[in-house]
């Protein structure tokens, strides 16, 4: 089949391209995972060693302000030879994750989701990207690469939420909630996808041939696996780990109230460090209901494509999460493709792109006349984030005009490429 | 062949012989000159109180003030140091009393606190360090919980206890704390003579904060002869270290200026000597100098309280025997059979001063030779991140040199024990890579938590004979909200020294490092309003632009217009359009 040889070109060339760098370069990925762009407190594959260092000595790795990440990591890794001694075996075990990502956009891709679903049918159907292209698009990613190489345990929660929309759109809702659950049990915030993704995995089911329970039904049983898988793999982590609010409130506790400032390409850090003392729990509320926020609003009016109000979050988290990092948006740009049809409709596009570009490209540098060379203060970093906020932000608005002037293409075909106001 | 006592031992020696005496107040000045013109000077002052007059606040010579505190927080033992300036281990030898009176850079403080657990003597602890920042006027209260550590192994109980007592050992230090004479006044007022006479007369605070090297310390301890009859002993010291030329300079014009001409030595041999170039010749001779040059001052006579019975030998002098001294009338010398030390008996109510004439120096003191050195850096550059190094040098060609290494880091440092490595090298400058558990025989390791406590690290090393051990981990830099930041925050925190203890617990050999700088990063501290808007904007402009797509609907463009035309704004439009017309229309009927 040649779909399939244009497959395994496609993830041979993306493992030894990984592979490659490695060998070529020993020291990158050190210094990626060194990078705050690509490692946060709460994804630092460095930390990672750390608890896993206190762990392989029956010391609690909670009782310490460095480890915050899920505790189920720490028996897997404990599995790997020491990264340090042997950074082999640890990165193929990366690049593998990034394969199975990229196996799961692939039948994301072919499902067909993006462009037709229950309620609604693209217009501009015959543009768009098949599977092979889109596992392209993330593998090569320079994103994907640097946090694949940078070892950052990001890729897992993106797996999660990979599999979840994967196992959704092909009908298999079961399995999409335990992946949520694997997702949220990881780092909280995909639970916010819940909403959506049960009205995916609905869809998807009305589309067969079984018309599937009443709403109210079918939210509460798959809420119950969702909560059923959460609370098994917590309870995986109490038998590993013995203090349950210990580590509670180290790795959620932590996600949620932000003590650790270290600059991101988030907007929280700055802001946090700035921030009077008497108003700090405040602005924690307002940031997370603001995050929150979205869901709701997207779900209902982008009701009938449920899995762009997926991307959408993801996008949206990708820019206003407590702890984000490239990862995110790299997880963000590799559902985009699926959207490929709606890039004729998008307005800012080059502005967009541009802002992103040049965050990109001089986020390093002004990191580095800040910290190193002292000829520049911790302003200009921010400003760099801010850049990349504002530019992500209006991709992600710009997609969303898109998807909205498309369904209203739909409902009103005789208005096809005519010009259009909001009122 | 003459025995030679080491300094640390003479002074232990010295005061062992005094234990046995009836009077419970002893006081003793220790001088040794040491190399490149310093002048160690050792000053010891102690008071027995029988524990239960102790008990009944009766407190006879202990300090009142001191004594209270101790009893209101249940402290059993305490130790208390003032320490500022380094000692030059490399030219002075090993430390005085063999360290074990020395103490961090800036204020250290560890205590036995009697409590039933945990949080009882923390709350106790809290109390001892607010009473003794008000006794002391240091800052001791800012030893709060992220600067308090529980040392396992590095310090032990040196009086006698007993067994009901259910004893919490807590230790905190200041490294930022300037020790200056504010400290020094509350420390002279606890002493019976309140410095007023007796060796502590010369102790004066321009003079003490002015040395290379100075620690002040109280050790209050209870000591039992038999179980039932127990003293409390409080026993206080001062060290210090001058530079005997910049001590001499008049106080009213303390500015160096250059040596004349006519008394320069100098190396007539160089060929480039001249009339008007000279190399100056290091001086063979030792130089001359009197109690009263140094300190500015003389002995006032002798604290009475110590010679109720018989007359002490107060002052002791570390120099050779043929080295000519001369002493005020009325004092007695007595010559210890080593050749090496001397002290006085001092008349109770005259003055005392010593002049040591300038000689040309024979023979001098042998120095020992410190067990370990040690030395703790920060390496690496930027604010970010950074490795901590710490270099064991073992001089033995014998013995393996065993101790406790023990560091307690603020928690915006986050090591990471991982990366701890072990290199080693030997007498052959070969470095060699190996596992750290090859030197490192115990580890105890309580990591930071954000904001409630610092890191404490507690290892059991054993370094082999004639090698140099150096550990290295690195750390990370934590970024601190602004209002965490001190006025001078691109100065750098302080981390505090290590404390390496090497030997039995009886007789403990204390090393301490320096204490280091840490530069953080740090915000701009005049953006926080600044700050808040930008931010609030990019949100602002992102939910403002997602939920007006989400609110609004689409229309064509002609159904814009007419809907435009119902709403208010375009009725008002739609007047003005009108009366403009109706005005055009006038002014072309004129016309």
């Amino acid at each position: 089949m040649p779909i399939d040889r244009r497959k395994t070109a496609v993830f041979a060339g993306a493992l030894t391209l990984r592979l490659l760098l490695l060998v070529l370069f020993p020291s990158l990925p050190d210094l990626l995972t060194g990078r705050v762009e690509v490692s946060t407190p709460v994804n630092s594959f460095k930390r990672l060693q750390e608890g896993l260092f206190l762990y392989t000595r029956n010391v609690s790795p909670y009782d310490g302000g460095v480890f915050h990440q899920a505790p189920l990591l720490l028996p897997i890794f404990a599995l790997l030879p020491n990264a340090k001694d042997l950074p082999l075996p640890t990165a193929v075990f990366y690049s593998l994750i990034d394969l199975i990502n990229a196996n799961a956009l692939i039948t994301i891709s072919e499902s067909g989701q993006a462009i037709a679903g229950r309620f609604f049918s693209a217009l501009r159907k015959d543009i768009k990207w098949d599977g092979v292209s889109v596992a392209a698009w993330f593998l090569f990613n320079p994103f994907t690469i640097a946090t694949c190489l940078g070892r950052s345990t990001g890729v897992f929660t993106t797996t999660g939420i990979l599999y979840a929309l994967s196992n959704a759109v092909t009908g298999n809702s079961f399995n999409a909630m335990l992946s949520l659950g694997f997702a949220s049990y990881l780092s909280i915030y995909p639970a916010l996808l819940f909403i959506p993704l049960v009205l995916l995995c609905r869809d998807r089911r009305a589309q067969g041939a079984k018309q599937p329970a009443g709403i109210a039904v079918f939210a509460l049983q798959h809420f119950a696996l969702f909560s059923f898988s959460i609370a098994g793999l917590l309870g995986m982590s109490y038998l590993i780990v013995g203090d349950f609010s210990q580590f509670i409130s180290a790795t959620y506790g932590f996600q949620l109230l932000v003590p650790d400032l270290t600059p991101n390409v988030g907007l929280w850090w700055y802001f946090f460090i700035e921030m009077f003392d008497s108003f700090r729990e405040f602005f924690l509320g307002v940031f997370w209901l603001h995050l929150a926020a979205y869901v709701g609003g997207l779900t209902v009016r982008i009701r009938r494509q449920p899995l762009f109000v997926i991307t959408a979050l993801l996008g949206i988290f990708a820019i206003f999460k407590p702890y984000p990092s490239i990862s995110d948006a790299s997880l963000y740009f590799s559902l985009l493709p699926l959207y490929r049809h709606l890039f004729p409709l998008m307005r800012y596009t080059f502005f967009a792109v541009s802002a992103i570009l040049y965050a990109t490209l001089l986020g390093p540098a002004f990191y580095h006349l800040w910290i190193y060379a002292g000829s520049g203060n911790a302003n200009f970093f921010y400003a760099i984030t801010l850049v990349w906020s504002l530019g992500l932000s209006i991709l992600l608005s710009d997609t969303i005009f898109a998807v909205l002037r498309d369904e209203w293409e739909q409902d009103n075909p005789e208005m096809r490429g005519k010009e259009a106001r909001q009122v | 062949m003459i025995v030679l006592l080491s300094f640390s031992l003479f002074l232990l020696v010295a005061f062992s012989t005094l234990t046995s005496a009836t009077s419970d107040y002893h006081e003793r000045l220790v001088l040794q000159p040491l190399p490149q013109s310093s002048l160690l000077a050792s000053f010891n002052f102690r008071s027995n109180t029988s524990r239960d007059s102790f008990d009944e606040r009766n407190y006879h010579h202990f300090p009142r003030a001191l004594g209270q505190i101790l009893q209101h927080t249940h402290t059993e033992e305490l130790h208390l140091r003032f320490t500022t300036g380094r000692w030059d281990a490399e030219s002075w030898g090993s430390r005085p009393w063999d360290g074990i009176k020395e103490g961090n850079t800036g204020v250290e403080l560890w205590a036995w606190i009697d409590a039933a657990n945990d949080e009882e003597a923390f709350a106790r602890w809290l109390a001892l360090t607010q009473s003794l920042s008000g006794l002391f006027c240091a800052s001791m209260n800012f030893i709060d919980s992220t600067r308090t550590t529980r040392p396992v192994a590095s310090f032990s109980l040196s009086g006698d206890h007993s067994a009901s007592n259910n004893l919490h050992l807590l230790h905190g230090t200041l490294p930022g704390e300037v020790v200056c004479t504010e400290n020094l006044t509350p420390f002279l007022k606890l002493l019976p003579c309140k410095g007023k006479a007796g060796v502590a007369s010369l102790l004066d605070g321009h003079k003490l904060f002015d040395a290379s090297w100075q620690s002040m310390s109280i050790d209050v301890r209870p000591i039992c002869s038999q179980p039932d009859k127990c003293v409390v002993q409080i026993e206080q010291t001062v060290d210090i270290v001058l530079d005997i030329e910049r001590s001499k300079r008049p106080r009213d014009n303390p500015i160096p200026r250059p040596v004349p001409n006519d008394q320069l030595t100098c190396d007539t041999t160089k060929q480039y000597h001249s009339d008007d170039t000279c190399y100056p010749l290091e001086k063979t001779a030792d130089g001359g100098w009197s109690l009263n040059e140094i300190f500015g001052r003389t002995v006032s006579g002798v604290c009475p309280l110590g010679v109720s019975q018989s007359p002490e030998e107060t002052i002791c002098l570390r120099v050779p025997n043929e080295r000519g001294v001369a002493i005020s009338d009325g004092a007695v010398e007595i010559r210890q059979p080593d050749g090496f030390s001397r002290c006085y008996t001092l008349q109770p109510s005259s003055s005392f001063d010593l002049v040591m004439p300038e000689q040309e120096a024979t023979t001098s003191i042998p120095l020992d030779e410190p067990v370990l050195r040690a030395e703790r850096t920060i390496v690496g550059h930027g604010v970010e991140r950074g490795g901590m190094r710490i270099i064991f040098d073992n001089p033995s060609n014998t013995g393996a040199a065993d101790f406790i290494y023990f560091e307690t880091l603020p928690w915006f440092l986050r090591p990471y024990i991982h990366t701890l490595q072990a290199t080693i090298t030997g007498r052959d400058g070969i470095r060699r890579q190996v596992p750290a558990s090859q030197i490192i025989k115990e580890t105890f390791y309580r990591p930071a938590i954000d904001r409630e406590r610092g890191t404490q690290l507690e290892l059991a090393c054993s370094v082999p004979a004639a090698s140099t051990v150096t550990l290295t981990y690195d750390f990370e830099k934590a970024i601190l909200r602004y209002t965490e930041y001190p006025p001078d925050a691109n100065r750098g925190f302080n981390v505090a020294p290590a404390v390496i203890k090497l030997g039995a617990d009886e007789h403990p050999i204390y090393i301490r490092t320096t204490s280091l700088l840490l530069p953080l990063p740090t915000p701009d501290f005049s953006m926080p309003y600044n700050v808040i808007i930008l931010t609030s904007t990019v949100i602002a402009l992102a939910f403002g632009s997602i939920f007006n797509l989400l609110v609004r609907r689409f229309v064509s463009v002609e159904e814009a217009a007419v809907l435009n035309s119902q709403t208010l704004k375009g009725r008002l439009a739609g007047k003005v359009v009108l009366l403009r017309d109706r005005i055009k229309g006038k002014t072309s009927k004129v016309e």
